[in-house]
């Protein structure tokens, strides 16, 4: 027994805080108690006992929840009452040199220190769920129970020849289970053994009562777990008294390390259990509790986490409780130092689930979410950035099947081919120039044969060069004589330009693509999709033409004056970096 | 949860706490501040909040600890009443009544049971003057005593509790508007506990320390200079070793005293320092902030805790939201962040940093400010505009779709969207659909536009994910539209351009119909939800809430209600409008496809209510009275603004299930509207002012063919010719309409079938109107026939209503 005890010491207590769940206190390696906030998922509070190395921890219980004091000047003005949520507040603590702690929350303090009624190691404390008394079970084979009032043992007995591992109050506050070598009921009025059952060949950890129903008609039932044991055992307390092996039993994975319970009320509801095992796997059950059923019960859900790297590794979970809906369940994972707690649906109609998590992000973003409360949220550079012009920004033009079978019936009425349009272009642009230059020198007029080598090799070097032309004349010309299937590459290498800054540069050019546009419109109408985005990019680069220039200006000026007064101060690269 | 329920308004949080200075006690272990119309205890290790002492009627204006015992503290409040208690247990020792309001008020340890408040003046009529009293607390064991014995100090000072400040002796130094140059006022006051010191601080960011301020007229002063605008609160350590300041630049900066070079400084505190606080001891400072943030610092100059409260800048611009995930209300908080607010535990979760770039600390910069906001309905997307407004024509916006990542529990950048729109985006709405599969997102714009972004995958398949694209632009005859929405199951889009409701199918981008109201703009819509989905509603800006059907695509029915707010329960098919009326809010309850409205109540608080939000309910209730069933799925949340002594001061309150009495002489609009559709409205001015000449204004509005007119698309209007003939026609008739009324005021007992089969008649023709319009001008007779039963009707109709609105 003495071997059992200390395994299951090894178990370090992990308590979420009852009705809204709002705080998790966890009793980590090192001996302090954290408290995390399960809705900021943040560190609330940590205490370090002050013998928290020698007597370490061996059991939490939280108190029922702070009740609003209901002060004289409340009544008189009921309307105004507060619909404050009742928040938890007191947490027991026992150690393992028999005393009881009890902290508050709300004031960050040790509210008090039960002392002198166990020689042995605290095991398990409970609240009653109505008075302000406290049971705790000691390795010392006795039952205390305190009144928190005073302060002091209000009663105790002996439960049992071996140590008390386990204890449980019933929801009315009428019985108390305790478990020692067997499963003991106490009648709590008369202190006396109102029933007693088989329990488990090793130390029950757990005991919980999985019904709310009064011990007179059959509907009594309770549940009890122990160390090793890789069976839920739930025991009826029948009328006639006939109760002394288990009725149901759950099985496990493992043995069982925290367990969670839905209570029914009536026949038609069912008993919803959430256990964590300790090889970290959440199982969920579900049953309706109506007497015998000789077959061991498989869960009805399990529930695994692992990490995102390549090989991954299982995330124990530390904790489970269930949520007012069937699905919501609400985990603690990770290590004890550091938990992290979310709350998650689970789809209980496939048997196992397995979720992927990434522990170490989730540490980080809520580490710094304690001292600031600001919380960053993600931003990599996966994410895709849309500005005026790129694709995506404005709606895509469609091209109406009505409209190409229109130019379609054009194309065919107009019988002038790209090349003639071309030359007609060129014919136009030379005229209007005049002579002097059109003739004038042949090998440096046009780009057209550099674009088409540029794009057909795809050298960012040409391109550039290309488009960084300034001279109208030039561009003029390279349109003039680009041939017809070098439109469609041109027209993809712009789609591409990501980087306002080339607007200034390439914005005369693009106008004269609209040119190009409407010939190749009537040519080939299934491009009206694609030039779209083109029109787009050149509608938003007209748009942020006259700004760009503006700024262009100011540059300008900016860098006449310093250069101005380069001899007589140092250049900031501030001003550069505009 | 009480069962035998009353419905009403409770305060459940979001109160302000950084309105007074707070007080730390001498052991340091609590710290009071005042918080909207209680105080609040709050334990300096935990930050959790302990007791709330509640009592007061009216703002709380202060809170000091009395000098005599120090585990009873002191409140006032404008109430004109101040009270004890004992903060530890919270418990209200003794009520004082003085019977003026109280903007501040001191105690010094030297004059017992004697207080010092400052009450505005009582024989000015404008409540600008105020003055500094002295008032004996009468010494009596009664809980309510009255304090007669007043006697002013000074008139004429400043409110601000920053103006006055205690001293060693018997002074009081008042400081109010002592202008010497530009920017030499004077913004707040500390005395040194023992030298004869006293330190002001300066509108331009200077501290002066005067010295020798007793001998008059001799006194020397020196200037520290570290703030770069305002310092807005000083105070010495309890010792007199240090002085504390603070400003605008959110820096606490520890000045030594007699030795002003050397200093330490606390950047980063997040906000505006308003408040500066030392306990009693000296061991801890605490610093309230423009943000609703009161930090405790240690000594050491070292944060130990931050009590947040509900940040509320000068707007809310994003309105209220419930995260599906966390359950949080979500609004926009600090500059930049968005705010997740526990509704449950009255407590600041986090704020999600959105703009991701340095605030700086100082006045009159336009920074990126959230101002929209959306989620969808799992929790999945969220989508956040951005804006900076530098001049009129330089608008800034960005558009940012935040994924929420399971495996990191925190929300991931998809696509951020420079310049979604050339001007400010008015509204923005996922579309809420079961399969998250086709998410949609719909953003409006002042540009006249509204552009439909689409989650899809890029073009160029590399290994990025999906990001946003934009699918559709929309746009109706260059009107500027205001808000929009998507029906439940997705399938329809109703934006609204001014006076224009455009309803547009998401799936081809098909413009299906538009609805219409003309008098004024349309100003909030929504879809009806699970039974009523069949009903789009409405509120315009000439105070009507409009009810179209859209399988008709008619209107079902209007009334007249100035309606602020128009909200829809997600979980049910409930709606909920609340109404501004002479100076109070009305709440109205109802289903569309009801004539009787779930639930009434007047002047549910005073003010207007343009924020408000249906938040699920973790459990369903269980409520058996028919009253309160709307409240069994979700609560109703609503954000008031109270303006007290041009002091804002926000509050929420939730309604909880507890009693309903539906007073009968109320019931109300939607089902008089029925019948009566909104020509009663015009009834009411023609009941309650009898000249003829208001009935004979009042008549071209109520005729039918007007209405005809107004209603019909232009597109199917017959020619102007026609309709003029028809529009003189029904001006003609009013004059024999009127003895046609009086011929017809004896028979009034017509039978209630009648009616409806005349409501019928009218129905179909509205729904016709092509037909109707396109008939001959023979029409015309036929049209003051069904104007005639009108009136009949409308006079028969019982206008008790109106009686129980007016009187209420």
């Amino acid at each position: 027994m003495a071997a059992d005890g200390g395994s299951s010491s090894l178990q370090l207590p992990c308590v979420f805080s009852p009705k809204s769940r709002q705080f998790l206190a966890l009793c980590a390696q090192d001996g302090r108690l954290r408290i995390w906030n399960t809705d900021s998922k943040t560190l609330h509070q940590e205490y370090v006992p002050s013998a928290h190395l020698s007597a370490t921890c061996t059991c939490i219980a939280w108190g029922p929840c702070r009740t609003v004091k209901e002060g004289p000047q409340r009544k008189k003005r009921k309307s105004e009452a507060v619909q404050v949520e009742e928040k938890a507040d007191l947490l027991a603590m026992g150690t393992a040199a028999g005393t009881v702690l009890i902290y508050s929350t709300a004031k960050g303090a040790l509210h008090c220190t039960l002392d002198g009624a166990h020689s042995g190691g605290v095991n398990c404390v409970q609240w009653h769920p109505e008075e302000s008394l406290l049971y705790s079970g000691s390795d010392d084979t006795n039952i205390v129970e305190w009144d928190l009032q005073t302060g002091k043992t209000r009663s105790k007995w002996k439960a049992d020849r071996a140590a008390v591992t386990s204890l449980c109050v019933s929801p009315d506050g009428k019985l108390l289970l305790s478990a020692g070598h067997i499963i003991k009921m106490w009648d709590l009025d008369t202190k006396e053994v109102y029933r007693k059952f088989t329990g488990h060949s090793t130390a029950v950890t757990t005991l919980r009562f999985a019904t709310t129903r009064p011990p007179d008609s059959n509907g009594l039932y309770f549940l009890s777990g122990a160390a090793h044991d890789r069976l839920l055992s739930v025991w009826q307390v029948r009328e006639d008294g006939k109760d002394k092996n288990s009725v149901v039993s759950f099985t496990l994975t493992d043995e069982p390390q925290h367990i969670d319970l839905v209570t029914s009320n009536s026949k038609e509801e069912a008993v919803r259990l959430a256990v964590v095992c300790k090889d970290g796997q959440l199982h969920l059950f579900e049953h309706f509790l109506n007497g015998p059923c000789k077959k061991p019960l498989s869960p009805s859900c399990t529930v695994q986490m692992s990490d995102t790297k390549e090989s991954p590794m299982p995330i124990p979970l530390l904790a489970a409780v269930l949520g007012a809906d069937t699905r919501t369940v609400m985990l603690a994972y990770g290590s004890h130092l550091q938990p992290v707690m979310e709350k998650v649906e689970i789809n209980t109609a496939e048997r196992h689930v397995c979720l992927t998590r990434d522990v170490q992000t989730t540490l980080s973003l809520s580490m710094e979410t304690t001292v600031s409360k600001v919380k960053t949220p993600i931003v990599n550079a996966k994410s895709k950035v849309l500005v005026p012009g790129l694709p995506g920004h404005q709606a895509p033009l469609k091209g109406t099947s009505q409209g190409s079978e229109k130019r379609k019936k054009d194309t065919d009425t107009k019988e002038m081919s790209i090349a003639e349009r071309l030359g007609e272009i060129d014919l136009s642009t030379i005229s209007e120039k005049g002579a002097s230059k059109g003739t004038a020198s042949l090998q440096t007029d046009n780009f057209a044969v550099l674009l088409v080598q540029g794009l057909e090799s795809n050298d960012a070097s040409i391109l550039n060069k290309v488009f960084q032309t300034r001279k109208d004349m030039v561009i003029k010309k390279t349109v003039a004589r680009l041939p017809l299937s070098a439109v469609l590459p041109l027209v993809e290498e712009t789609k591409l330009w990501q980087k306002p800054l080339w607007v200034l540069s390439c914005c005369l050019l693009k106008c004269f693509y609209l040119q190009l546009i409407h010939l190749c419109i009537q040519q080939l109408p299934d491009l009206v999709t694609q030039l779209g985005v083109l029109y787009h990019v050149i509608e938003s680069r007209v748009k942020m033409f006259h700004k760009l220039t503006k700024l262009h200006g100011k540059l300008y000026l900016l860098m006449t004056q310093v250069s101005a007064n380069i001899c007589k101060c140092p250049p900031r690269s501030l001003l550069f970096d505009v | 949860m009480v069962e035998h329920g009353d419905i009403r308004v409770v305060h459940c949080g979001g109160s302000k706490l950084n309105f007074r200075d707070p007080v730390i006690t001498h052991d340091s272990r609590f710290l009071l501040c005042a918080s909207g119309e209680a105080v609040k205890v709050f334990s300096t290790s935990t930050e959790e909040c302990i007791h709330e002492l509640r009592g007061h009627t009216g703002l709380v204006t202060g809170v000091l600890l009395r000098p005599s015992n120090h585990l009873q503290v002191y409140s006032s409040s404008l109430d004109g009443t101040v009270r004890l208690w004992d903060f530890t247990d919270g418990i209200l020792i003794k009520t004082c009544v003085i019977g003026y309001p109280i903007y501040s008020f001191y105690a010094s340890a030297k004059h017992e049971n004697v207080i010092f408040i400052v009450t505005s003046m009582p024989s000015e009529k404008r409540a600008e003057r105020f003055q500094l009293v002295a008032v004996h607390l009468p010494q009596s064991g009664d809980q309510l005593v009255e304090a007669r014995e007043l006697s002013a100090v000074l008139s004429g000072v400043n409110p601000n509790p920053a103006a006055i400040a205690f001293g060693r002796g018997v002074r009081i130094r008042r400081h109010k508007d002592n202008k010497k140059g530009g920017w030499n006022t004077f913004t707040c006051v500390a005395c040194h506990p023992k030298d004869d010191c006293i330190a002001t601080g300066h509108e331009d960011g200077k501290i002066r320390l005067w010295r020798n301020f007793n001998h008059k007229k001799e006194y020397t002063y020196s200037t520290l200079h570290w703030h770069h605008s305002a310092v807005s609160s000083l105070c010495f350590t309890p010792e007199g070793t240090n002085l504390l300041s603070g400003g605008v630049e959110s820096v606490l900066i520890q000045w030594r005293y007699k030795q002003e070079s050397e200093r330490d400084f606390l950047p980063r505190l997040g906000a505006a320092i308003t408040h500066i606080t030392v306990s009693p001891d000296g061991s801890l400072f605490c610093t309230s902030h423009s943000d609703n943030k009161i930090t405790i610092i240690q000594s050491c100059v070292k944060v130990s805790a931050v009590i947040q409260g509900l940040v509320k800048g000068d707007s809310i611009r994003t309105d209220l939201m419930m995260d599906p995930r966390s359950k949080a209300l979500v609004l926009n908080g600090k500059p930049g962040h968005l705010q997740f607010y526990s509704l449950q535990r009255d407590k600041l979760l986090y704020n999600l940093d959105i703009v991701q770039q340095e605030y700086i600390h100082e006045s009159g910069l336009q920074q990126f400010e959230v101002v929209k906001a959306a989620f969808d309905a799992s929790g999945l997307w969220l989508a956040t505009v951005e804006e900076r407004h530098q001049k009129a024509a330089e608008l800034e916006l960005n558009l940012k779709l935040w994924a929420f990542d399971e495996q990191t529990q925190s929300f991931v950048l998809n696509t951020t969207i420079s310049a979604p729109h050339d001007a400010q985006i008015t509204a923005m709405s996922f579309r809420q659909t079961a399969d998250s599969q086709t998410t949609l997102l719909v953003s409006t714009s002042k540009d006249g536009h509204f552009k439909a972004w689409q989650l899809a995958a890029p073009a160029h398949t590399e290994d990025e994910g999906p990001s946003w694209l934009c699918d559709f632009v929309g746009a109706y005859h260059g009107l500027v539209p205001e808000c929009c929405s998507f029906s439940a199951d997705g399938s329809l889009l109703a934006v609204a351009f001014q006076e224009v409701v455009t309803v547009w199918s998401p799936a081809t981008w098909e413009l299906l119909t538009t609805l219409s109201q003309p008098p004024g703009a349309v100003s909030d819509l929504c879809f009806g939800r699970l039974s009523c989905s069949k009903y789009l509603l409405g509120t315009t800006a000439s105070n009507l809430l409009c009810c179209w059907n859209l399988l008709t695509c008619s209107l079902e029915w209007s009334t007249s209600m100035d309606v602020r707010r128009l909200l829809v329960d997600p979980l049910s098919e409930n709606m909920a409008a609340f109404c501004y009326q002479s100076g109070s809010t009305d709440l109205f309850v109802f289903k569309p496809s009801e004539p009787r409205p779930l639930f009434s109540r007047k002047a549910v608080c005073s003010g207007k209510v343009t924020q408000a939000v249906f938040a699920p309910r973790e459990e369903m209730l269980e409520s058996c009275e028919e009253s309160s069933q709307w409240l069994n799925r979700s609560q109703l949340y609503f954000l008031t603004q109270q303006m007290v002594n041009n002091i804002s001061s926000s509050t929420c309150f939730l309604f909880s299930p507890l009693k309903l009495v539906i007073d009968d002489s109320v019931a109300m609009t939607p089902f008089y509207l029925l019948l009566g559709k909104h020509r009663q409205q015009q009834q009411e001015h023609r009941d309650s002012d009898s000249s003829l000449w208001a009935e004979r204004t009042a008549l071209p509005q109520t005729s039918a063919s007007i209405k005809e007119l107004l209603q019909t698309p232009a597109h199917v209007l017959p020619s102007t010719s026609y309709l003029c003939s028809m529009f003189v026609q029904s001006l003609l008739i009013s004059v024999s309409d009127a003895r046609e009324e009086k011929a017809h005021a004896e028979e009034e007992m017509e039978s209630e079938k009648e009616e409806e089969d005349s409501e019928e008649e009218m129905e179909s023709s509205r729904s016709k109107p092509e037909l109707v319009a396109a008939a001959t001008e023979s029409d015309a007779p036929a049209l003051t026939k069904a104007q005639a039963r009108e009136l009949r009707r409308v006079r028969k109709l019982d206008h008790s209503w109106l009686a129980g609105l007016l009187d209420s």
